[in-house]
This record gives structure tokens, C-alpha cells and sequence, in this order.
């Protein structure tokens, strides 16, 4: 043979941190090759796929979507019905409605809901708070309580909050904590510097590291991931060896191609196939730049990524 | 790929001659190395040895073009360490085997046709397979096919099929055919019909020896197919070819890429989305589909052109009216800048209102608010501009124009200059547009704006005849008080070697130099130049801001309040209205040294050059265009065309500062030693520099700041920095610069030369 290719393999490991808890417990992260890079060495661990439960899913207007949960109503029945998607390896509760300048739900109401949804659903549990900082303080520290012993992961303490917001998660409940910046490298390593300082174990963090709908500014969310991931790997930052969680659902249903109707535009075709593709393209680009787990939010995108995922590692 | 002079150096006569000019061979071939000499000026070099550095200095990957495309290319495997050269191509197939079906196919091809952000989005290649042998049927499907003026891929591994199929098509075609069985055969065709040639193997070590050897016989006109079995090899493959061609540096795999997804996503249209965007991010040069609707071309042009996007510009959408909601004249506008992620931004929280609303881009090079008003590419005449290019007027009845709450400021200006318009004050951010709009919150501000207009009717415009400086001097510029700041500068040899600071703390970004501007209130001006004078400061820089309206009488007062105060110190005039500037210069004094002309760049502002030199001042030369330069080539491209522009309008060269625009270390960080390298060139061409050097440390902690920009401008003094624009309050900053001038021989040391 004349060709031999080279392989890459890195020092650097990307942390595995465990969600949930018994035999559907999960694990994220763990590579030491860049993403899907199997000829470097082999991936142990294949990325994960989330399902949003959102607490305004009544909402959601996409036909086969609404098809598909017919007959829920709460939060729980959301989530018994989204943990039966073939290719589900997380339940994911977006709590967009907690938002004071959006639907205002209250914190006992959210509570409540993830209460009755913890009952119901046996695999490992993500929260994503309602990105309004003052409310998310208070509304993951009650959830984080609520679901003690259930090793649920809770996105996200920001540079704004992250003293409140770690304490309570990670220190005080034990649990699982998100670390979000918006597509700034630096800013990223010092947010996990920081944590550290108030004594949250590196192990217990996972990354949002601001990600985008493609063809939306997509390429700063690109070029974040192959530098923290480059930074990670090939310079061994411990810094920047947390896993990542890209909530793709939270970028690509609320942009243009996923919401105009066919009426509006009748040469862009079935609005939901539309959607689907964009949540397909942005979830497969996220992955390969570096995405450990992803969130999505149509059945017939976890089971494309799912095969996705399955077709490379 | 560039050469060290040692390897250059290995393969010289060493003869040591002196006929170059060097000393000895080892000279000449570090000038080589850097470029400052060129090869041929040693007649001594075996033709051996020339091949060998002609073809080590050739590109890692090749560039091939097929009619007006542009494949490959790349020098870098992440886009953020350069930028990625030529965007991956689609590509569409047809098939023999489902011939039939190929009009409709074609037709559903054609469909994807539209544009996003300044580009066209489309199907650009049509790729057909052939599956059988009689040559009259591929050949008829290929002439379907070329119909249609689109760029082609033939995949067909049999020679007859494909001589016919290039009989019936143009050139710009690439012939998907050579495998390790058949290359010499498949070479001669395409080579005869001078197309370029695909290569495909079982597997990569095929692939690799099979290049080679057509290579060797002489064709390098090469695409590679690296289509394996599965996804997982194809991802594989395709990593490798570049990795090994741009890592490795060997250029036998330095060519563009295939990937044809109808071979491997199965049928599966989602799967295959999702590969294709993975693909465009890693590695094919033409990414074959097996279909391409909306669905499809939506999310992969949109990525692919985010993918593709030159890291240092930043996106711009076109200057017009965007009717949004079903707009029509009678619906209120909106006014942003032509930044893309602005525009995505902004047209969606008012899509999200619900509410018809016409929102006009305004042409302000692709910068966000702020940045752009800062830069004066967002002024009232900007905007006015846009209205009359686009005839706003005449297309548009309604007269509500709603601009941006973070340039409140320019409220009266636009105004002015939109007197038939109702300005109003919109929210600070896009997020609150919704229900601003939902709730007409505008309104008020309208009919007040509305309101005021009519008053203003009322009373008899008053003629605004131009006034002359001298005029203007007389007339608008107040007297100017001598006040003892208890400080005075020293004075400055404009001949002396050290290093001239230049103060930035008068500058108009900062409120209270702003509001003490527009009031002509001299104490906070004349405090903060005192405090920058007895910090050691050389020269202070004076920026009065856009200035649209009063420019002139502005600077001059500024400098004669500045330079009657402390003993003319030099002055940087610092402003977008090039008036502004001549004026400050008609009433200043040289004694200390000539004015600064702060700044020309070698885009839109280059006539700042031409200002400098009709007024026999300094010109600091900013070497960028439009956006950061992408490499010290680009940098130094701007630096000559604005050298040769002085110096043939009779400047000095010495009278030309250059700047290479220092970077933010926080994102910027792997560009900071290109900054440094662009300093010694300027420094070897003899050039004197300058620059923005407390820009790397912007963001950074309060108490970080001093420590960055100090040990900044000691490494950019050794290569040979001649000035910065600093903040000389900076005691740690000043001191280090005034240690480095003693290194540099350019003061004589004595134990308090600190204090001097």
C-alpha cells in the first residue's frame, strides 16, 4: 500500500458526564477525536438526542407534529408520549413560558409540572429555563429541588448568574449544570473558570455555547465550535473539555423557513417538511462541529439524526 | 507553502559568487526565503533544484475551474484560521436507469432558483450517471442535461459512453470516469476534449496511487470522487484527501472533492439533508443530491453561505425597501443598517409584530448601529442618500420613520435633512420591537415630530449661505480663555527617533467629551488634555465625532482651545467630515510638529491621503479596505497603493503612518502575530507605523488592560513600531514605552529617565 493515512489522535478527552440515574441513565461527551472522526480513533460514545417538551407545545401549529401528540394536554403527556420516539435518549423541558415578559407562568406552576412529568417518564431529565435571568434564578433552583436524587442537568447558569444559579443547582441540589455563552470562546473558558472557583466540579458541566438556526449567522456558531473543541483536544484546556448541548429546537422553529405558511409562500412548499429540514441541517452541522447532544423537537428529526448519528460512528 | 532559507539553501550552487549581490549563498537565500529577492537572480541553480522549489512553492491544492466555477483551492481545514476560498458547489442527478422520468426531473431542478444576501442560490451542477453501455443512450440523456446551461458532472465508467456524452455537451463539464482499471483510457478522452477529469477508487490508497499515476502521465486537471460505501467512509475519505494534502503537504490528494449522497443516503431526503450539511462544512467541493426542492436548498444554501463567508467582513443584505407583513405605501417605516445579522435580527421581531411595516436598509458597509454611526458610515447623509437612490419618497406615502433608539442622538439631524418625513425614536433593542409595533407606541412620537414640523412651517427658512473658515472663525468660533491647568507641554522634536504617543482620551464616544463638544464647554476638555500632557503624552488626539452639521467651527475651536492652552501641542484630527479637518488645520500652529490626519484607509476614505497631502500633514494609513485585511499580503497590498498615492501627490513617505489595524485578543487572538509581522514589514520597507494598540485589550478586565497593552507595545516596538494611539494615563503602558525607547538607543539612559 502507498497510502497510509496519518491518524490524529489528541491527549485532550472531552469530559463524560452521566445524566439520569438506573439502567436509562446516559452518558455525554467522552471522544478524544474530532466529531465522527472514527479513522482517528474509535468514538465509545455516540452523541445523544433529546426530545423538547415544551410547557407551550399546545401551541406548536406544524400538522403532523400536532398529529402526533393528539390527546395531550399537560407537560407529563407530552413527555410519556415524546419518550416513546425511537431514537430518544433524553427528555428535555423547556420551560419557555416561565418568561415574565411571555406567558408569566409561575414557578409552582413549573414545579408542579416537572414533578408529574418525573413520575411518568424513566429516562434522564434536561431543563432549559425561560432565559429571562432574574426568573430563571429562582425558577431552576425550585426545580432543581423538586427533582433531587433524579441527576437531572439544568441549562443554564449565565456569566450574569452563574453564582445564584450554580449554587443552587450544583452545590446545594447536586444536579447537573449548563453553562451558556453566546459564541465567544473566552468567554466560555472563563464561565467554566469561574464555576470552578465556586467549587462546581468540571465534571458536573456541560456547555451551550450559543448556537444558531443555518443560514442565521451560523458561522460564528461554527467557528466557536471548532475552536473550543480544537482547544480542547489538541491544547488539552481542561477548561474547554466539557461536553456541549446545542438545543436546536430553540433556534430553528421560530425562523422564517420553518414558519411561513405555504399561502405566504407557495414556492417554498409544505411549511412543516421546510421546518424539519431546517431543524435536520442545523442539529446535523451542530454535531459536526462538536455537538455531544442535541435537542429537537419533531419526531421525524430525531429519527433522521438518530440514523445519522448510527450511518457515522 | 512557504520555504525556510535553509531548505532553499541545501539546494543552492553554494558557490558563494557574489554575482546576486549577497555576500554568500546563505545571504541570498534567506532574502529568497523572505522574499526580498528573486530567485533568478542566481544563474547557478540546477534546473533539478528550480523544479523542486518552483513546485514546493506551488499551492497545497489546486484551484480548477469548469466554466465559471471555482473548485477548491483551500489553504486552511477551519475556517476561522483564514478563510475558506471557494464555496462547495450542488449538484443534482439524473440517471439512465430512470431516464424517463428526466424532464420532470429536470424541471424540478430548475425550480430552485432565488436569492439571499447578494447571492444567487441554484442547482449549479447536473450530474448524470450512466448504468448501461449503449453510448446513444447516455448521450441523449447528457444532451437533456446540457439543455438546460448548466455546469456537468458525467459519471460514466465506460469509455464509448463517454466519448459519445462529450460530443453532445460544452466544456464546462467534469468527466466522473477514471478508476484504477480504466484511467489511461478515460484521461485521453477527457484530455482530448479538454474537460476535466473525475477519479474514483474502491478505496483511498486506490485513489491515491491511481492520481499518481495520472500525475505522471501529465494530467493534473483532477477532481477526486471520494464517494465511498458508506457515509462513515465517505466522511473518512473526504478528511483525509484534504487533511493529507494540506497537513501532510502532499499534493497528490490536492484536489477538489465529490461526494455523491444519492450513492449513500439510501433514498432517505432527510438523511441525506443532514449529510449535506455536514459535508458542506467538511470538505466536498460538489456535494451530489439525489433531489433538491426548497426544503432542501433552504437550509443548505443558507449554511453553506454562513460556511463560506469571509470571517473578516462581515455580511451585508442589499440597501432597499423590505415591505414586511404585506407593506404596502401606506405602512409606517422602519430604519436599520445593512449589517446581516442586524437586518435578520430586526425583520424578524417585526415579522413577529404581526403588523405591515416597510423596513428600509440603509447602505452602512455591513456594520451594526453603533459601530457604523461611530464610523460615520450612519449619518443623516448616509440615510438620505439611501432615501433619494431608492426614491423612498415616491414610493412611499406614509411619513412615520422609525430609527433605531441606540442613535437617538441623530433624531434632529435626519430631521433636517428628511424634512417631510416624521423621525421618531424606536426601541434601544430588536426584542422590544413586537410590541412596540403591536401597540403603536410610534404614533406619539410621530405626530409630535408631525407637530413640530408644522410649527417650524410657520416661520420663514432662513437662507443658510456657506460660509467661509475665515468667516466662520470670525463669526462661530468662540474666544478662547487661557485657563492654567497647572501643567505645560514640553515640546516635541518631530525629529527625534522615540516614540510619539498619541492620547485618544478626547474622543467624542465618551458622554462628557460629547455633551462638552455640542456645548463648547471648554473645562472637561482642557482636563483631560492636561492629565494626558503630564502623563508624557506627544501628541493628543482630537475626535469631535461625525460632526455632519458643524464640523468646521467644531475643530477649530477645539484646536485653538487645545493648542492656545498648552503650548501648541501636536494635535491628531480625528472625524469623518473631511472639512472638519481642513478647517482644524487652517488654525494650527506647527511648531511642536505637522498635524495628524487621523485616518485614511485604502477603501472609501483613501481621500484622507489627498487631504493630507494639499495641507502638508501627517496621514496615518489605515491597511484595510472594506473589513479587516485577510493576511499580511492583503495588508501590504493596501500599504503600497496608499504609499505610491502620497508619495506621487508629493508627500514625504515619513509623513505616512501606517496602521495595521490591531486586533481584540478576545476572538482575534491567533491573528496577533500577523499584527506584529505586518509592523516589521512596514519597519523593513523603512516605514513609520501607528495604530489603535489598546484595541487587543478591549473587553479584558480593568486591571488586565495596562498589562496587555504593555507588554503589547514592547513586542511591537522591537518590530519596529514608530508611534500608537494610547491611553498615556496608563502609567505601567508609559513607562514600558519610555524603558523599550532606552533599549533602542533612542534616549540616553540615566537612573531617572522615568521621569523625564
Amino acid at each position: 500500500m502507498s497510502f497510509v493515512p496519518k491518524t490524529q489522535p489528541y491527549n485532550g478527552k472531552i469530559n463524560a458526564v452521566t445524566l439520569g440515574t438506573g439502567d436509562k441513565a446516559i452518558v455525554i461527551g467522552g471522544q478524544n477525536v474530532l466529531p465522527f472522526y472514527t479513522f482517528d480513533a474509535p468514538i465509545e460514545n455516540a452523541p445523544k438526542i433529546g426530545v423538547e417538551v415544551s410547557d407551550l407545545a399546545s401551541s406548536w401549529e406544524w400538522p403532523a407534529l400536532k398529529e402526533f401528540y393528539a390527546g395531550c394536554t399537560t407537560m407529563a403527556d407530552y413527555a410519556k408520549k415524546a419518550e416513546t420516539i425511537e431514537g430518544c435518549d433524553f427528555i428535555c423541558l423547556n420551560f419557555v413560558g416561565a418568561d415574565p415578559n411571555g406567558a408569566n407562568r409561575s414557578v409552582a406552576d413549573c414545579v408542579a409540572d416537572a414533578k408529574a412529568v418525573a413520575e411518568v417518564v424513566t429516562k434522564p431529565i434536561v431543563v432549559i429555563g425561560c432565559k429571562n435571568l432574574e426568573r430563571d434564578g429562582e425558577l431552576l433552583a425550585a426545580l432543581a429541588e423538586a427533582l433531587a436524587g433524579k441527576n437531572v442537568l439544568f441549562m443554564s447558569a449565565k456569566n450574569e448568574n452563574y453564582k445564584t444559579v450554580g449554587a443552587s443547582v450544583a452545590l446545594a441540589s447536586g444536579q447537573k449544570l449548563g453553562a451558556e455563552t453566546a459564541d465567544d470562546i473566552n468567554l466560555a473558558k472563563q464561565l467554566n473558570i469561574m464555576l470552578k472557583s465556586l467549587n462546581v466540579s468540571p465534571e458536573s458541566v456541560v456547555m451551550d455555547i450559543g448556537t444558531a438556526a443555518v443560514g442565521y449567522g451560523y458561522e460564528y456558531a461554527a467557528s466557536t465550535f471548532d475552536r473550543i473543541r480544537l482547544a480542547a483536544l489538541a491544547q488539552g484546556d481542561a477548561d474547554l473539555q466539557m461536553p456541549i448541548l446545542a438545543a436546536v429546537c430553540n433556534d430553528t422553529w421560530s425562523v422564517k423557513e420553518s414558519t411561513a405558511s405555504e399561502a405566504d409562500e407557495p414556492a417554498w412548499g409544505c411549511m412543516e417538511e421546510r421546518a424539519i429540514s431546517m431543524e435536520v441541517a442545523t442539529a446535523a452541522a451542530d454535531l459536526t462541529g462538536g455537538a455531544d447532544a442535541v435537542v429537537l423537537r419533531h419526531p421525524e428529526s430525531v429519527a433522521t439524526i438518530k440514523k445519522f448519528i448510527t450511518e457515522l460512528v | 507553502m512557504a520555504l525556510k532559507g535553509l531548505d532553499i539553501f541545501k539546494l543552492s550552487p553554494k558557490k558563494n559568487c557574489k554575482e546576486c549581490g549577497s555576500p554568500t549563498c546563505m545571504a541570498f537565500c534567506m532574502k529568497v526565503a523572505q522574499g526580498a529577492v528573486s530567485l533568478d537572480k542566481c544563474p547557478y541553480f540546477s534546473e533539478e533544484a528550480l523544479a523542486t522549489l518552483n513546485s514546493a512553492t506551488a499551492p497545497l491544492m489546486k484551484t480548477i475551474s469548469v466554466g465559471e466555477h471555482k473548485l477548491g483551492g483551500e489553504t486552511v481545514l477551519f475556517r476561522h484560521e483564514k478563510t475558506l476560498v471557494n464555496k462547495n458547489m450542488f449538484a443534482v442527478c439524473l440517471c439512465t436507469d430512470c431516464a424517463d422520468k428526466a424532464d420532470e426531473k429536470i424541471a424540478e431542478i430548475m425550480k430552485v432558483d432565488y436569492e439571499r444576501i447578494g447571492e444567487r442560490m441554484y442547482v449549479e451542477f447536473i450530474h448524470v450517471a450512466n448504468k448501461q453501455s449503449d453510448p446513444a443512450v447516455y448521450a441523449d440523456l447528457v444532451k437533456k442535461a446540457a439543455a438546460t446551461g448548466r455546469s456537468l458532472v458525467l459519471e460514466c465508467w465506460d469509455v464509448e459512453c463517454a466519448k459519445a456524452a462529450l460530443a453532445v455537451c460544452g466544456k464546462d463539464v467534469i468527466l466522473d470516469g477514471a478508476t484504477p482499471d480504466n484511467w489511461e483510457a478515460m484521461s485521453a478522452v477527457a484530455t482530448e476534449a479538454g474537460v476535466t477529469l473525475g477519479v474514483w477508487a474502491e478505496n483511498i490508497s486506490d485513489l491515491y496511487d491511481t492520481v499518481k499515476k495520472l500525475e505522471a502521465a501529465g494530467n493534473k486537471n483532477l477532481v477526486l470522487d471520494v464517494t465511498g460505501k458508506t457515509a462513515k467512509e465517505t466522511l473518512a475519505n473526504a478528511v483525509l484527501v484534504r487533511r493529507t494534502a494540506l497537513k501532510e503537504e502532499d499534493r497528490t490528494f490536492g484536489y477538489p472533492s465529490i461526494v455523491n449522497l444519492a450513492r449513500i443516503a439510501k433514498g432517505d431526503d432527510r438523511l441525506q439533508t443532514a449529510l449535506a450539511a455536514m459535508f458542506v462544512e467538511k470538505y466536498a467541493s460538489i456535494i451530489v443530491m439525489s433531489h433538491m426542492a426548497y426544503a432542501q436548498a433552504l437550509p443548505l444554501y443558507g449554511l453553506r453561505q454562513n460556511i463560506y463567508t469571509d470571517p473578516q467582513k462581515p455580511m451585508k443584505v442589499e440597501a432597499k425597501i423590505y415591505p414586511l407583513n404585506g407593506a404596502d405605501e401606506n405602512s409606517p417605516c422602519a430604519l436599520t443598517v445593512d449589517f446581516a445579522l442586524t437586518y435578520f435580527l430586526v425583520s424578524g421581531e417585526l415579522e413577529r409584530s404581526g403588523q405591515p411595516v416597510n423596513l428600509i436598509i440603509t447602505d452602512a458597509s455591513g456594520m451594526s448601529v453603533l459601530t457604523a454611526w461611530a464610523a460615520g458610515k450612519l449619518s443623516s447623509s448616509t440615510i438620505k442618500k439611501t432615501f433619494e437612490e431608492l426614491d423612498i419618497a415616491n414610493k412611499i406615502k406614509n411619513r412615520t420613520l422609525i430609527i433605531p433608539g441606540k442613535v437617538a442622538v441623530m433624531k434632529g439631524e435626519i430631521q433636517e435633512k428628511l424634512p417631510d418625513w416624521n423621525v421618531v425614536v424606536g426601541p434601544l433593542e430588536a426584542v422590544q420591537l413586537p410590541k412596540y409595533i403591536k401597540d403603536k407606541e410610534y404614533e406619539a412620537g410621530a405626530k409630535a415630530a408631525e407637530a413640530e414640523r408644522a410649527a417650524k412651517a410657520g416661520t420663514v427658512k432662513e437662507e443658510v449661505k456657506e460660509l467661509s473658515f475665515e468667516e466662520l472663525l470670525q463669526t462661530r468660533v468662540p474666544k478662547i480663555e487661557i485657563v492654567d491647568m497647572g501643567v505645560q507641554y514640553k515640546g516635541h522634536n518631530p525629529e527625534a527617533k522615540t516614540f510619539v504617543t498619541i492620547g485618544e482620551r478626547i474622543h467624542c464616544i465618551a458622554p462628557s467629551i460629547r455633551k462638552a463638544m455640542d456645548e463648547r464647554d471648554p473645562a472637561p476638555i482642557l482636563e483631560r488634555a492636561a492629565a494626558q500632557i503630564k502623563a508624557g503624552a506627544t501628541y493628543l488626539d482630537v475626535n469631535i465625532g461625525p460632526a455632519e452639521k458643524d464640523g468646521p467651527e467644531r475643530m477649530m475651536w477645539a484646536v485653538k482651545l487645545l493648542q492656545e492652552n498648552f503650548n501648541n501641542v501636536p494635535l491628531a484630527l480625528d472625524t469623518a467630515n473631511m472639512k472638519a479637518i481642513e478647517a482644524g488645520i487652517k488654525v494650527y500652529n506647527r511648531t511642536n510638529g505637522k498635524p495628524i490626519v487621523n485616518s485614511a484607509d485604502a477603501g472609501s476614505r483613501i481621500g484622507y491621503i489627498d487631504l493630507a497631502a494639499a495641507n502638508d500633514a501627517i496621514c496615518i494609513a489605515l491597511c484595510s479596505a472594506d473589513g479587516i485585511a485577510k493576511d499580511n499580503e492583503e495588508r501590504m497590498v493596501h500599504c503600497d497603493n496608499m504609499l505610491e498615492r502620497g508619495l506621487s501627490l508629493g508627500m514625504s513617505s515619513d509623513d505616512l503612518w501606517f496602521d495595521p489595524l490591531f486586533l481584540v485578543v478576545k476572538g482575534m487572538q491567533d491573528k496577533q502575530m500577523e499584527v506584529l509581522e505586518a509592523i516589521k514589514m512596514f519597519s523593513d520597507k523603512g516605514l513609520k507605523s501607528t495604530g489603535g494598540l489598546s484595541n487587543n485589550s478591549n473587553g479584558a478586565p480593568k486591571d488586565v488592560r495596562p498589562i496587555m497593552d504593555s507588554t503589547l507595545v514592547a513586542m511591537c516596538m522591537m518590530q519596529g513600531l514608530t508611534s500608537a494611539i494610547v491611553n498615556p494615563n496608563d502609567r505601567r503602558l508609559m513607562e514600558t514605552i519610555k524603558s523599550c525607547d532606552i533599549f533602542k538607543n533612542h534616549v540616553l539612559y540615566s537612573d531617572s529617565y522615568l521621569d523625564m
